[in-house]
């Protein structure tokens, strides 16, 4: 912060210098004792030293602009003081041209352009009506006279006018060089905190000193309501609960300071990042406080801005987390449930292997325990396979593996994996000769498939037809492998239920959890599909899976 | 566990024991000899002392996973290997599979099939004449002359098409991946392209199967690739 800057320094004066401007050139170490009476001094910025103030800044907080009528009061006390004491003094008239001209120049140090102007014009009004002779009226002045008064009048104007706009061009510095030494500070202390909480109070605790304000800070939750943060010192009246969802929502500051008809007697501000209000900062300013001024509006401004950068943080931070912790827990989770299946079907494939063996021996036991053992093993098998399927469904561990499929291999691998249960029936295959290329997990679909030919099997006569269609629903594009059956059909009223879990047809066979059709519809809700039922054109059943479409990109074409 | 010459030896390595004992009972009915390994290291170490004439590897190994054994297994030998994997595993049967392993079985797998995997692949290793003549079905192939025929009548394939059906018969019976389809005819740049691969299976079933909706010899696995069987079990 090695910012120049600039102090106008009234190194020697006889009067009416205030003593800051004596501390300003003592702090700056360097202290002017030269001829004139004006000496500017140039200096780096202070060295921060240890002992500095709590909360920087405060002197910019608390700047506000000097009234008008103070300052012409100032002037006038000056102008008529030195016209008071030099009636006394016994020297000539002329020495109060020069006792003037150093006025207004000094008082050019502390006032503003207009009441400078307004000194030299009646300074040269008082030095004529008082001082030129004869004294107490308004002389009429001889050559040499008016040369010195019109050359005062000038020289009076340039000084205070060029002095006052340096202060001021100085006031402006320092103003923002303040502004910016609060705002580091407070990005300081928010770097410096370990946790979110440490940060937010730190920063509160930083606008309780700047401000002499208590404030508080809002959030918003995960349901879009404020809550306030501990660290508040600041405890919200009824008129400022309801203001805070105002600020929020307008995105504008609000409370009585922000619009005087306003009942909220602290000031709401929403912490905005990026179009969205992350929470409320509210400043509750002293009752005397009646209005604010731009500085100082912006500077409380500036304060909500870096407590929005560090609420977006700590809420990024947090996802990342909620993330980190969501995966592991679904690792955690895909891990059993491996280890469950492992444990489950390694036993399973061992009995199955060990019948298969015994039946192919040579004078075995008889045919029909092992026929029963290996039945009851295949039985087996199923449910665990479906429990272990229905239990990956619910946990979310199914990750579709999307990737281009023919419907027509769907169907083979559907009925390869339905195996016998459809050796004595009737067959047909409908497959529309340009049925596109659909993008799917072919594990997922071909088993939901396989569930329905199950189904079909399990639920429809002995030797009724089964029909297998591929088609395109051309109004809403997708595409439809449909399972239709000569069964029973499917009473509407039941239709809702049915892809729920354990829900089993009132003259099911035994046998079976009722988990074939969940687990179908399951794997196809997966990927952005569904499972439905419908009535079969002339009696029976349709069961039918949908898959979205998506158009494949071009294949390369070769005709030789 | 005497080595037998004239019989091929398979190498186990799987870490349920249950497994293994049935895997020796079925392998030693068929006329192999068998080594077992419990462990991924202790299959390096079998591995080291003597290659086997194929091996039969669990992916779930206690101590690392059998595709790093893999990994590590081919860089000195191609010798055949099959992977034992559950259901739902497709990512690392196709992992495993474009590692250099051979071929796959899924748990519960039945023996006839092992068997018959087996003997494809160690039929490959000892090639018989390489016959320029190929069939299967009812279609003729003429590698030397790149003609294909069906039922002595000239069938037309495009060059893409024959190339696929010459990868094919190169690797009959075997599983091939996606990618490994993919790499081979379009190059390295189309291994995501499924639905280039998709659209030729679909034109060449059409020309070269008796029922294109219903292959015999262009087999899909699903989530894993295609497999060629000149032969169909049942015919």
């Amino acid at each position: 912060m090695k910012i120049p800057r600039i102090y106008s320094q009234l190194a020697h004066g006889p009067r009416g210098v205030g003593g800051r401007w004596k501390s300003a050139a003592d702090e700056a170490g360097w202290y002017g004792s030269c001829k004139g009476p004006l000496v500017l001094v140039l200096t780096a910025d202070f060295p921060p030293g240890p002992g500095s103030p709590p909360a920087p800044g405060r002197e910019y907080w608390l700047a506000r602009p000097a009234s008008a009528v103070r300052e012409l009061a100032e002037v006038t006390a000056v102008v008529l003081g030195i016209a008071f004491a030099g009636w006394f003094a016994p020297v000539t008239y002329h020495v109060f041209g020069y006792v003037y001209l150093f006025a207004v120049i000094a008082l050019s140090l502390r006032v503003g352009r207009w009441p400078v102007l307004f000194a030299a014009v009646a300074s040269a009004v008082v030095w004529n009506y008082v001082f030129i002779p004869p004294r107490l009226s308004f002389s009429v002045l001889d050559f040499d006279d008016s040369l010195m008064l019109g050359t005062y009048c000038f020289a009076a104007l340039i000084g205070g006018q060029l002095t006052a706009r340096i202060r001021a061009q100085e006031r402006t510095e320092r103003q923002r060089e303040r502004r910016a030494s609060a705002l580091l500070h407070l990005s300081r202390a928010l770097t410096a905190a370990r946790s979110f909480d440490e940060a937010a109070a730190a920063a509160l605790r930083q606008a309780d000193g700047l401000f002499s304000a208590r404030t508080a800070l809002l959030l918003a939750g995960e349901t879009g309501e404020l809550a306030p943060h501990p660290a508040g010192s600041y405890p919200l009246t009824a008129a400022d609960a309801a203001a805070a969802p105002r600020a929020r929502h307008a995105g504008v500051a609000v409370g009585r300071l922000a619009h005087p008809a306003d009942l909220a007697p602290a000031l709401h501000v929403p912490l905005r990042r990026a179009e969205r209000a992350l929470g409320v900062f509210v400043v509750a300013l002293p009752a005397a406080v009646r209005s604010l001024t731009l500085p100082q509006r912006d500077l409380i401004e500036a304060f909500a801005a870096q407590i929005a950068l560090l609420v977006e943080r700590e809420q990024l931070r947090a996802a990342s987390e909620r993330e980190r912790r969501l995966a592991e827990s679904e690792r955690l989770h895909r891990t059993l449930l491996d280890s469950v299946s492992h444990e489950l079907k390694t036993p399973l494939a061992v009995l199955r292997s060990a019948v298969e063996r015994l039946e192919a021996a040579p004078g075995g036991p008889t045919t029909v325990l092992t026929a029963e053992i290996r039945t009851a093993a295949a039985r087996l098998d199923d449910t665990v396979a479906n429990l272990l399927h229905q239990t990956r469904l619910e946990s979310g561990a199914v990750r579709p593996r999307l990737d281009w499929c023919d419907p027509r291999d769907l169907i083979t691998a559907a009925r390869r994996r339905a195996g016998d249960a459809l050796a004595n029936r009737p067959v047909t295959l409908e497959i529309e000769p340009d049925v596109p290329l659909v993008r799917t997990d072919a594990v997922l679909t071909e088993h939901a498939l396989a569930n329905l030919l199950l189904n079909a099997a399990r639920h429809t006569p002995a030797g009724s037809a089964v029909r297998i269609a591929a088609r395109c629903d051309v109004v809403n594009p997708r595409l439809r492998l449909e399972v239709g059956d000569r069964g029973p059909g499917i009473p509407v009223e039941r239709r809702r239920d049915l892809f729920q879990k354990f829900q089993r047809g009132p003259r099911a066979p035994a046998g079976g959890l009722g988990l074939g059709l969940s687990i179908a519809r399951g794997f196809m809700l997966a990927q952005g599909g569904d499972a439905v039922v419908s009535d079969e054109p002339g009696g029976g059943a349709c069961f039918s899976l949908l898959l979205p479409f998506a158009e494949p990109a071009e294949v390369p074409d070769d005709d030789r | 566990m005497t080595a037998d010459p004239t019989r091929p030896d398979i190498l186990v390595v799987d870490d349920e024991i249950q497994i293994r004992r049935l895997l020796r009972l079925t392998l030693e009915a068929a006329g192999y000899a068998v080594r077992e390994a419990p462990t991924a290291q202790a299959g390096q170490a079998e591995l080291v002392r003597r290659g086997p004439d194929a091996v039969i590897l669990d992916l779930g190994l206690p101590d690392e996973s059998g595709i790093e054994l893999l990994r590590r297994l081919r860089e000195w030998s191609p010798v055949p290997v099959v992977i034992l994997s559950v259901l739902g595993q497709e990512d690392r049967k196709v992992a495993a599979l474009d590692a250099g392993a051979d071929d796959y079985l899924t748990k519960p797998f039945g023996s006839a099939e092992l068997l018959a995997r087996l003997r494809a692949l160690l039929r490959r290793i000892k090639p018989a004449v390489a016959a320029s003549r190929f069939r299967f079905g009812r279609i003729e192939v003429d590698l030397a002359a790149r003609r294909v025929a069906r039922d002595g009548a000239p069938l037309h394939l495009t060059s893409m098409e024959y190339a696929l059906l010459q990868l094919f018969v190169a690797h009959r019976d075997k599983v091939l991946t996606h990618r490994q389809i993919l790499r081979e005819l379009w190059g390295p740049n189309a291994e995501r392209h499924t639905h280039y691969l998709r659209t030729y299976m679909l034109r060449l079933r059409r020309k070269l199967e008796d029922d294109a909706d219903f292959p015999r010899h262009f087999l899909t696995e699903s989530g894993v690739g295609y497999r060629f069987v000149s032969e169909p079990a049942g015919t």
